[in-house]
């Protein structure tokens, strides 16, 4: 394979000096990319994917990082023997990169045809102005439209996948013979992350490039993969031809990674989690066969249970200020009549892309937001103008969980703190120590332990602190929950865990679920019924056993295929 | 954009009309009742009676507090108690020798720091940034008042290298009297300036469209001439703006120490004389400066930064 | 793995940076000195004779005597006493002040910001000097009137970020958290938001008292500070025609007493925004 790989990493190291001593991101991992082929490396985050291929562009922070062992050749030549000037040449050059963070990543002060252009001056000696028709040329090549004009658009005057397109543009520039792509679509919606997948593998073709993509979910890269290379805790577990591992994975860490992506139509009544297939020592697990059981939803569907809650053409509406002294001029609906009813015990999944209004209506329902027209009942009681002491006590039994475990959580509060506090507000408990209790059983419900209760937010990965935030929202022992893109910021193994614990609770305290989304694979698995939003409105609402089947609207049609089904490039062969 | 300014402007008039409320009521009672002072102990009831409405003080706190407002806009502040001269006049005669001072040295001051702290962010981390750190708070920390005497004593007494004090207004000669208070303004601002843009401009240089640029392979000075410089120049636009008012208060003690007869001396002799209307016209003027430069950098700040958009 | 909160791993982190403590000490001896000498067990005695007029330092006279045959060191001790509780007395006006005006301005936002805003937009238009002036002016030449204009001017900027920050903080998911478990908006404000900007507060005074203590010297140059004490300002005032005369003392003790804490400030400011800001974690 070595002997036409464009880049080979050999035996690479890379350890980093932090206050708590030398840490190993980077463990001894070799792999190569053949010419004109993609390579895939998945790993969750903090496996070390990304500090390999910022190793590769020479990008790594010194002196805090250093590579004590390892070559990386790149057409024959190890990149770690060049220098600084050397490096810079074959950087956005021969090697280019694309990085997570549309957002953040572009300039906020230059256009974007000026950061197109940047890459082509110093590299190909471009005039400014050839260099300018190049970018044109270059966004028009990665479907941006109206290219001339766009050009003068500044980053913060584009969509995320527009701006996507940009940086795609800008490692193209010159024509690289390999493309990095550190998680190119985790920040953007899966429309729009099915279109950056398409374009990439279109220019791939166009430019004889190689690529190494970077990402934490295998279902992502079966589209696109030659190769999968697969890293866990700094090490390279397994890498095989992308078909053998989807087909036949050897190391459990890989089979676990396949199994956890809930799969339209028929999944395991619990998704299968890396835990099930290996210990935490890292050795291999046999699964019993319950767990693989593959359960149609159709069975259990709760019809007979009573309506719970019903909402009734709520419109939630925000002022838009204008004119000289900021007075409100229009509003623009976020909700725009949405009405549906829900039955207890049930979960309504609402899946739709960002700016949908998913987000206002479920916290409108709260009377987080206070909506403008509509009705919303609760348990048989019109609660759209309740207030004060009567809001107060309805918050016992609606509550929220939220997307983002590192902002839903007061960092200067402790575990136990957080947990005690609806209590507190409630006075339920007679007092500290039950309510400690009370803490602490839920806590060991969400599969934390008891000593964990003094500690503070900072001290957990993400997905300890979505458990932390589910078992918030559960203290008061409520009977209706919103989950608000509550696993969305999690790495796919982590989120099977999530949403199997959320399943788990609302079999105990029979919970009703609204779960909000944008990935309708998940929204899928675990919903009893589905909504799909667009524009405010809810524009189709189907069982979810029947709505992958037999969508009726266009959209709903357009968010089922860009749900990565976890197929390689050349078989067909579905998974599992 | 344009009904941005006008907003902007028109919020100017509820914050001068408060400015004008502290002057008046802080000389109000700074003032009181400055007949007998101004007349002396053997004046009559009737002078006292003729002076009070002169100054206006017949009429009501509410004409009087007009009249503050007024002299904001029409710069019109009565005549000094002591020099019994019209202070706009004397404003206009003192502007002259502190613009001479204070322009020269903050111009020189604001590119030296800038060029200084480039420097810095470039070899961040590294000695030379470590020493230039230490040499700022340690200069930071020294008080105005021993820069200024010792200044005076080593440079213009002991060496003789500059004039001690005073003033000329024609050219050449001018320098030989601005040069040593310029230096120790320069002296005094370079602190903090470094300070403030070297923090900017290395909260900029972790931001993610910096590894992008070296993604590109854009040389690191590249990188920090032309990325980040021009995302730091947000800030520091702001800053220096904002701080362009105080050149015509600023060098009070400066111009104090080595006579310049600028504003700054003027209000402290002022000071020492009682002789409140100037310095409440001193007050009404760089207040005006403030509000007038604060819009000024505002809008600036608006124009640098292409992501605020009005509608 | 010991739990630590926020707060104790920023002490946990300033307690590893030496400088910092080295500054932390000098601050704490200076407040010792300042309180002793306030008590009156030490310098009590500064207005009496202890030598010839204008002795140069030596190990009698470690800042030699002024004109009056006073002992420089006594005086360097008294201006400390001085200095110290402007430092202090501005702290305790501004930060009230400040930050409740802040939070509920940067929390309700509205009309009540709209007032904030105008009230420290008016505040900060009028120069810093003029207010100090007048109101000194105005309350009398005095230790008590600078308290009270550094106070008064001193809010300003700390309303002005704790109004930020506190807007930023009110749209995070956690303060929207404790509404959803039904936290009116007391709590909100003093149980979540307040605690996570209190760092500033803190970052905030460190570097007022070196402004208090600059301003305080340069008013009782003015003459318009302390009167029939020693103040670090009067004793530069005095330095004014004495240097001439090779009388260097006074203006070296002043100063090198107004260095040494101006300089503890400035590194623990420093320290104390590298050790609580969260921005900068990382770095």
């Amino acid at each position: 394979m070595s002997s036409h790989s464009i880049l080979s990493v050999k035996n690479l190291t890379v350890e980093f000096q932090t206050s708590e001593g030398l840490l190993r991101a980077v463990n001894n991992v070799s792999f190569d990319i053949p010419q004109g082929k993609t390579i895939g490396i998945v790993g969750e985050s903090g496996s070390g994917k990304s500090v390999t291929s910022l190793a590769v562009m020479g990008l790594l922070q010194k002196p805090a990082a250093r590579i004590p062992n390892g070559e990386i050749y790149f057409n024959g030549q190890d990149l770690l023997k060049f220098d600084e000037q050397q490096m810079r040449s074959l950087r956005g050059n021969d090697i280019s990169m694309i990085f997570q963070e549309p957002m953040t990543s572009l300039n906020p002060v230059f256009k974007v045809g000026e950061q197109i252009s940047e890459a082509l001056r110093v590299h190909k000696n471009l005039s400014k102005k050839e260099a300018w028709d190049k970018a044109v040329y270059l966004m028009n090549q990665v479907g941006i439209p109206k290219p001339e004009l766009s050009a003068h658009k500044y980053p913060h005057e584009m969509s995320g996948g527009q701006k996507q397109r940009v940086m795609i543009a800008m490692a193209i520039s010159c024509e690289p013979k390999l493309l990095i792509a550190d998680e190119p679509t985790t920040a953007l919606d899966v429309t729009i992350q099915k279109q950056v997948l398409e374009l990439l593998q279109k220019l791939q073709a166009e430019y004889k490039m190689s690529m190494m993509f970077i990402t934490h979910d295998l279902g992502v890269i079966g589209d696109i993969a030659d190769d999968v290379v697969v890293m866990y805790r700094s090490n390279v577990v397994e890498k095989n031809h992308a078909e053998t591992i989807f087909q036949s994975a050897q190391h459990p860490y890989t089979k676990g990674l396949l199994a956890c992506r809930p799969k339209l139509g028929a999944n395991p009544k619990r998704l299968l989690t890396v835990s099930d297939f290996m210990t935490d020592s890292g050795e291999e697990k046999i699964v019993p066969v319950e767990r693989v059981q593959v359960f149609d939803k159709e069975i259990e569907l709760k019809e007979s249970s009573p309506v719970l809650l019903e909402i009734d053409q709520l419109v939630t509406q925000f002022p838009i200020k204008g004119g000289l002294f900021g007075r409100t001029v229009d509003h623009f609906k976020a909700v725009d009549g949405v009405s549906f009813k829900l039955k207890k015990g049930q979960t309504l999944g609402l899946v739709g892309e960002s700016g949908c209004g998913k987000t206002t209506l479920g916290r409108s329902i709260l009377r987080l937001v206070e909506p403008s027209s509509g009705k919303i009942i609760y348990d048989g009681k019109d609660i759209t103008h309740v207030h004060h002491e009567e809001l107060r006590q309805l918050r016992k039994k609606m509550q929220i969980i939220f997307q983002d475990p590192y902002s839903s959580l007061n960092p200067r509060m402790t575990i136990a703190d957080i947990l005690m506090e609806p209590l507190n507000i409630h006075k339920v408990g007679a007092n500290k120590n039950e309510r400690f209790d009370m803490a602490r059983e839920l806590i060991e419900k969400v599969g934390l332990k008891s000593n964990h209760m003094g500690r503070y937010p900072h001290e957990f990965s993400g997905g300890q602190r979505q458990r932390i935030c589910i078992a918030r929202a559960l203290m008061l022992k409520p009977e209706f929950v919103i989950c608000d893109e509550s696993v969305s910021a999690l790495d796919v193994s982590i989120q099977a865990q999530v949403l199997n614990l959320l399943l788990d609770l609302q079999q105990e305290f029979g919970l009703t679920y609204i779960f909000i989304s944008h990935d309708l694979g998940v929204v899928n698995f675990i919903a009893d019924e589905v909504g799909v939003m667009y524009a405010g409105k809810i524009i189709e609402m189907d069982k979810a056993s029947r709505i992958y089947k037999n969508a009726k609207q266009d959209y709903t049609r357009s968010l089922l295929s860009a749900i990565p089904k976890g197929i390689t490039k050349n078989s067909m062969a579905p998974l599992i | 954009m344009t009904k941005y300014i006008i907003r902007r402007l028109l919020y100017m008039i509820p914050v001068l009309l408060g400015v004008s409320l502290i002057i008046f009521i802080l000389f109000k009672l700074v003032s009181g009742d400055p007949t007998a002072v101004l007349l002396g102990k053997n004046a009559t009831a009737k002078q006292m009676a003729d002076l009070r409405e002169q100054l206006g003080l017949n009429k009501s706190l509410w004409l009087q507090y007009l009249d503050v407002v007024k002299s904001a806009f029409t710069f019109d502040f009565g005549y000094s108690w002591s020099t019994k001269q019209e202070i706009s006049k004397m404003i206009l005669q003192g502007a002259y020798p502190s613009l001479c001072l204070s322009v020269p040295a903050f111009v020189i001051s604001t590119v030296l720091s800038l060029l200084i702290s480039l420097v810095v962010a470039y070899y961040r981390g590294k000695g030379i940034d470590l020493f230039i750190r230490v040499f700022c708070i340690a200069g930071m920390s020294i008080s105005a008042l021993a820069y200024i005497l010792f200044f005076q004593w080593f440079f213009a007494f002991k060496l003789g290298w500059f004039e001690i004090s005073g003033f000329e207004a024609e050219f050449p000669f001018v320098i030989s009297y601005i040069a040593l208070p310029a230096i120790i303004w320069i002296v005094l601002s370079i602190g903090p300036d470094v300070r403030f843009f070297r923090t900017v401009i290395l909260d900029e240089i972790y931001q993610d469209y910096v590894r992008t640029a070296r993604a590109k392979g854009l040389p690191e000075v590249t990188i920090l001439l032309r990325h980040v410089l021009r995302n730091a120049l947000i800030p520091i636009i702001t800053y220096v703006v904002i701080q362009i008012p105080s050149l015509i208060l600023g060098a009070l003690l400066l111009e104090n120490f080595f006579s310049i007869p600028g504003l700054g001396g003027m209000t402290l002799n002022a000071l020492n004389s009682s002789d409140f209307p100037v310095m409440k016209a001193m007050a009404i003027l760089s207040s005006v400066g403030y509000i007038i430069f604060g819009l000024l950098s505002d809008i600036l700040y608006t124009l640098a930064d292409p992501r605020i958009k009005f509608n | 793995m010991k739990s630590n909160s926020l707060w104790k791993d920023a002490f946990y982190r300033l307690s590893k940076d030496k400088l910092a403590l080295c500054a932390l000490f000098i601050v704490v001896i200076y407040f010792l000195v300042a309180v002793m000498s306030g008590a009156g067990w030490i310098a009590s005695s500064w207005s009496q004779e202890v030598g010839a007029s204008n002795l140069a330092p030596s190990l009698d006279h470690l800042f030699g005597t002024d004109i009056f045959g006073r002992s420089v060191f006594q005086k360097l001790i008294r201006g400390t006493q001085v200095a110290m509780s402007v430092g202090v007395a501005a702290a305790v006006i501004a930060i009230p002040i400040g930050v409740i005006l802040g939070a509920l301005a940067g929390y309700f936002g509205g009309w009540v910001d709209d007032f904030v805003t105008w009230l420290y937009t008016t505040f900060s238009s009028v120069p810093n000097i003029m207010l100090l002036i007048s109101i000194t002016l105005i309350l009398g030449k005095g230790i008590f009137s600078v308290y009270v204009a550094l106070g008064a001017t001193s809010w300003v900027n700390l309303c002005r970020l704790i109004r930020g920050e506190v807007m930023k903080h009110k749209e995070r998911e956690y303060v929207q958290a404790a509404g959803a478990i039904g936290g009116g908006h007391f709590r909100k404000l003093f149980r979540h938001i307040l605690p996570n900007v209190g760092h500033i507060i803190i970052i905030n005074t460190s570097m007022q008292f070196q402004v208090a203590i600059k301003s305080e010297v340069i008013l009782s140059y003015l003459g318009l500070g302390v009167q029939g004490e020693p103040s670090w300002g009067t004793m530069i005032d005095d330095a004014k025609l004495e240097l001439v005369r090779g009388v260097w003392w006074q203006l070296a003790g002043a100063t090198i007493a107004m260095f040494l804490i101006l300089l503890a400030f400035n590194i623990l400011g420093d320290a104390l925004r590298d050790a609580l800001d969260p921005k900068l974690k990382g770095k």
